[in-house]
């Protein structure tokens, strides 16, 4: 890809992709790429195609036409597994994390450490090395909970957000996608989890946040894109840009070329 | 741990977002669970039937051996459905795959063993057990299939497997039972013991342990809990639902299939129509033992409990002389009551 010689190497992007169904053209040539170490963020009216989009960078949907790009290399990913083992992890709006498990249990799931030796085989977990690792991981993003044992059922909606983050953080060594991250939470733990992307991005991830929540988007961001009726219809720096102009763009009264 | 506890005493107010309610007490959280009132309701009726039966006959290590005998191939079942229920799945289908597992197993101990039941008497036996535990399997993935393959409900796949597997174990055996079987099977295991306690009820026992094991500390139980906790969440950590469901679905037939077993010796004979309401005995002893029907949180232990509650109940009106259809009467206001409780419990909880 051409955007290998860059500042930094692309974390992921998808190039000029496409996607129909039935008969609705959810994506037409629409194209986002995100560096290591940049927040991009990811805005678009209702129906513009930015989850399905989202979804062809994690592997769920195929692209009908165009590339995805993991780390540099061009991916061809079947499933969200695919994009998992290339280093991508994603932060979704609600449901992200299974109620009746512990933090520490819900922060390993599907990644479980297994003891060493007969008890490994038998797919023994091993609590210990695991509880540090997600404690060393929450502190490094300066996230505070009360314990790790308790259910993610008893933590406050922020505090669940928070650490779906430090889990896709833990498991992604290359991006990180988030959809609409603060859409459940209050105005205090939507700035505490915007706060974070850049602290991720400050580790060398790659950020992507689909969100409808501009103005606290836009303070964090690198740079924005703005998908319109399924093509890219902006792709600027976000110091220069204001609420007004994106909304302008994304209503698609200004349409710029794709 | 120690680092992350302390955070919330350093910023006693403030910071909105450490205001979690912490741990619960070990103490209250034992006293919270079902499980624990449902034992402490098997301890006081075996008390209670103790004391007002004829010369304290239900004590009695006989009266003991013949209820852990009765509850073994229940609890069996119970047990499997418990896993499956962790994960969000139902089987109306364990009391037909009990039968036709017994039934096929019964057919191959007659084959090997002749009609009078004393050649190769063995490996008739040993045959009879790999027989039902194999049908039973079977079973149960055939249930995995049509449920994640097919993408049928599990309550309308098992509730037509549960008529497709009756009416197969009918068809072989005409509706008649398959008697005469080895002695041995009797003599030899379901009514053998070690201390007192029959020999399959301590299979049924060691398969509990087994499964409180496999779901606190292994990763297939943590993932069992994870997909009934919420599915959306389990495909976006990359789980392969489908495979692990399937998985369940099979476990659970295996117990059908060692319950068919256990049935077999328990009588020395099939029982083709004495399994109707199996399944939902089995769903109603893992309910009140606190397992949540929604998924996501199972309680062995209390499994166990709801078993014992089943046959202490029908054991202790028997031994009264009171009809034991007030068994069916008692057990389901136990289950009602059971299930209201936890309700209650976990509204007072989400309200904190």
């Amino acid at each position: 890809m051409t955007e290998t010689s860059g500042v930094r190497r692309v974390a992921i992007a998808g190039v000029g992709i496409a996607k129909r169904f039935g008969h609705v053209q959810a994506l037409s040539n629409a194209t986002v790429s995100v560096r290591a170490g940049e927040v991009v963020a990811l805005f678009g009216d209702n129906g513009a195609g930015k989850s399905t989009f989202l979804k062809i960078l994690l592997g769920i949907y195929r692209p009908d036409a165009g590339q995805v790009v993991i780390a540099g290399k061009a991916a061809a990913l079947h499933s969200i597994r695919d994009a998992q083992v290339l280093g991508v992890d994603c932060v979704h709006q609600d449901l992200a994390l299974a109620p009746d498990l512990s933090v520490v249990d819900a922060m390993f799931i599907g990644h479980e450490l297994i003891s060493r030796g007969l008890k490994g085989r038998l797919g023994h977990l091993a609590r210990s090395r695991m509880t540090e690792q997600a404690d060393q991981a929450l502190r490094e993003l300066s996230i505070k909970l009360p314990s790790l044992k308790i259910q993610i059922r008893d933590l406050s909606g922020g505090q669940r957000q928070a650490v779906a983050v430090a889990r896709a953080v833990m498991w992604s060594d290359t991006a990180v996608l988030m959809d609409e991250p603060t859409a459940a939470l209050g105005a205090l733990q939507s700035e505490i989890v915007c706060d974070l992307t850049q602290t991720v991005a400050a580790r060398g991830l790659g950020v992507l946040v689909v969100s409808h929540d501009l103005p606290r988007v836009l303070k964090v961001a690198d740079r924005v894109i703005i998908l319109w009726r399924g093509v890219t219809a902006l792709d600027e720096p976000a110091a220069g840009l204001t609420v007004p102009d994106v909304v302008t763009v994304m209503v698609g009264a200004q349409k710029q070329a794709s | 741990m120690t680092t992350a506890t302390q955070s919330t005493a350093a910023q006693p107010s403030g910071d909105p977002d450490v205001r979690a309610i912490a741990e619960h007490s070990p103490v209250l959280r034992w006293l919270g669970a079902s499980g624990t009132w449902v034992l402490l309701l098997d301890i006081t009726l075996i008390l209670f039937f103790g004391l007002v039966s004829a010369h304290h006959v239900f004590w009695s290590s006989q009266n003991f051996q013949a209820l852990a005998l009765e509850a073994s191939a229940g609890l069996l079942l119970a047990l499997g459905m418990s896993m499956l229920l962790g994960a969000g799945l139902f089987d109306l289908s364990v009391g037909a795959n009990l039968v036709l597992s017994s039934v096929a197993g019964a057919e191959v101990m007659q084959h090997i063993a002749g009609p009078d039941g004393t050649s190769n008497v063995m490996l008739a036996i040993v045959a009879g057990l790999l027989v039902c535990l194999a049908v039973g399997l079977v079973y149960g993935f055939v249930n995995g299939f049509i449920i994640e393959i097919l993408h049928v409900n599990s309550l309308i796949t098992t509730l037509g497997t549960l008529g497709i597997g009756s009416g197969i174990a009918l068809l072989i055996t005409n509706g008649a039972d398959i008697s005469g079987l080895p002695t041995q099977i009797q003599s030899g295991f379901a009514f053998r013991g070690i201390a007192d306690v029959p020999l399959p009820a301590l299979l049924a026992l060691a398969v509990a342990g087994v499964l409180w094991y496999v779901l606190r500390y292994t990763r297939y139980g943590l993932r069992t809990l994870a997909i009934g906790s919420s599915l959306p969440s389990a495909e976006r950590a990359g789980l392969r639902v489908r495979q692990h469901r399937i998985s369940l679905a099979m476990l659970c037939g295996l117990l059908a299939g060692l319950a068919g077993f256990v049935s077999l010796a328990d009588f020395s004979s099939t029982t083709v129509n004495g399994h109707t309401n199996d399944a939902l005995g089995a769903i109603t002893a893992v309910v009140i033992g606190g397992t949540l029907l929604e998924g996501g949180r199972v309680r062995i232990l209390g499994t166990v409990w709801g078993a014992v509650l089943a046959i202490v109940l029908t054991g202790g009106l028997v031994i009264l002389g009171a009809q034991s259809f007030y068994q069916l009467i008692l057990v389901g206001a136990v289950l009602i009551f059971a299930v209201a409780l936890d309700r209650f419990n976990f509204k007072r909880r989400e309200s904190r």
